[in-house]
């Protein structure tokens, strides 16, 4: 998960902060300075990042999940690498994410067992653009080219992140992101130079995303789903930008190049609106949104039930390699 | 099984170089040494050049806490005494008497002499 969205309810007491102390901490973002796991900080920050960490780690592992089904699929050779490579930063990704989330989380008494019981509960929400069935190879390259593309906007929206070690994760991530971004572009450049049933798979796969791609972003005010805690990310200097900016910022980098190889969006009234210097474009389901988070989208269950048999499947390498004496 | 404590943390280091200094990488969870070597490698050097790794338990890591590390920022920052900067007016005093300084560059530079 690349931007903010709310789940479940805060289960840490807030502590009586003591507002020098919080003053001292303000004056530190504000002077750019990173902050590290064991230094003082205000419980919504922490909190925050709790949610916005955990949700970001999680996600890049259920979407590496059903993209790693792509392996034995691929066309050719150099594709199967090229999508294993992709999937293995993925898995990466949430590794070092997960990392980030844990430390933060440790004061509470939770690990990493608590993040994945979470998940498999629906307390711990993933990115809806996973909750999305994919078709054909096409969806393979759109989900590199798009769904990468649109991770990539907001990932680097957080590339200064006012905590140290969520913002050094970041700069590793977004360099591998540079793979991911070109790896997509190749598989949907070779089918949009194809033959005519290349171009059409293409072209459906797209009509597909378009309203996850819109999604993904979340929507441009609290009011559109009732809860958004995109400010106060900004207020701490976690983000740059509200998500009504990422998603033009996205449709600034993406849209020409659809245009380019001859694509469309399934939106006729999409334009650029030189006087509001803005995309225009129709809102996606917003009510749809709530339901895909909420663990009810058209693939949720199947993903869950992904990470629950890798879950389940590998219990007995952690037994095989746990210290403690089976039963002890 | 009891799976509470069966992750530990490492701190994960590599070297690029024999002239590179060893550098932090990240943390991860393993279960044993072994495993966090594998994962060190899997996780940190799928791509980069790497001519060592090292992994070590977080907890015989002592490190600064954050207070520790909020005083020594706040240290004396007049420090010209131990550097060659406080000594930088030696460069005219030689330049009159036309000699070079023995700048670092020019010690540095000394790594050969002539050979007989
Ligand atoms: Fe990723
Ligand atoms: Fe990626």
């Amino acid at each position: 998960m690349y931007n903010y969205l709310e789940y479940g309810s805060s289960d840490a007491p807030r502590n009586h902060e003591d507002p020098e102390q919080y003053d001292r901490f303000m004056a530190r973002i504000e002077a750019g300075e990173k902050i590290e796991a064991d230094d003082w900080m205000p419980d919504d920050y922490r909190q925050g990042l709790i949610k916005l960490i955990s949700m970001h780690g999680i996600s890049e592992i259920m979407g590496a999940l059903p993209e790693k089904e792509w392996v034995p699929k691929a066309p050719t050779l150099k594709r199967k690498l090229g999508i294993m490579a992709k999937v293995q930063d993925e898995m990466g990704h949430g590794q070092l994410l997960l990392r980030v989330a844990e430390d933060l989380m440790k004061p509470y008494g939770k690990t990493r067992k608590d993040l994945i019981e979470n998940l498999l509960s629906g307390d711990l929400k993933f990115h809806n653009v996973f909750h999305m069935p994919t078709k054909t190879w096409a969806d393979a390259g759109m989900v590199g080219w798009l769904v990468d593309g649109a991770a990539i906007i907001s990932q680097t929206n957080m590339l200064d992140a006012s905590y140290g070690p969520y913002q050094r994760a970041l700069q590793r991530i977004c360099q591998e992101e540079v793979f991911h971004a070109q790896h997509g572009e190749a598989i949907i450049m070779a089918l949009a130079e194809g033959s005519d049933h290349q171009r059409e798979i293409l072209q459906e796969s797209l009509n597909r995303w378009w309203p996850s791609l819109l999604m993904f972003f979340g929507p441009a005010s609290a009011d559109t789903t009732g809860s958004s805690k995109q400010d106060i990310m900004i207020k701490y200097k976690i983000r740059k930008s509200n998500n009504e900016e990422l998603r033009q910022a996205f449709l600034d980098k993406y849209l020409p190049r659809v245009f380019s190889l001859g694509l469309t969006v399934p939106d006729e009234t999409v334009h650029y609106d030189e006087e509001q210097g803005q995309w225009v474009y129709q809102q996606p389901d917003w009510d749809e949104f709530k339901q895909i988070i909420k663990n009810k989208g058209p693939r949720s269950k199947e993903r869950l039930r992904l990470r629950q048999i890798a879950y389940e499947n590998n219990s007995w390498v952690r037994q095989a390699l746990s210290k403690e004496v089976v039963g002890s | 099984m009891e799976e509470t404590n069966f992750y530990q943390e490492y701190e994960v280091f590599s070297k690029k170089s024999v002239k590179a200094p060893i550098q932090h990488q990240f943390s991860l969870l393993a279960p044993n040494e072994e495993m966090a070597l594998s994962m060190a490698l899997e996780n940190f050097m799928r791509r980069e050049d790497v001519l060592d790794v090292w992994v070590v338990k977080r907890e015989n890591i002592r490190r600064m806490t954050s207070e520790e590390r909020t005083n020594w920022t706040k240290r004396l920052d007049n420090k010209d005494y131990r550097k060659t900067k406080g000594y930088g007016y030696l460069r005219q005093k030689w330049k009159e008497k036309e000699q070079g300084m023995l700048d670092e560059k020019e010690i540095m530079s000394w790594k050969e002499v002539k050979k007989k």
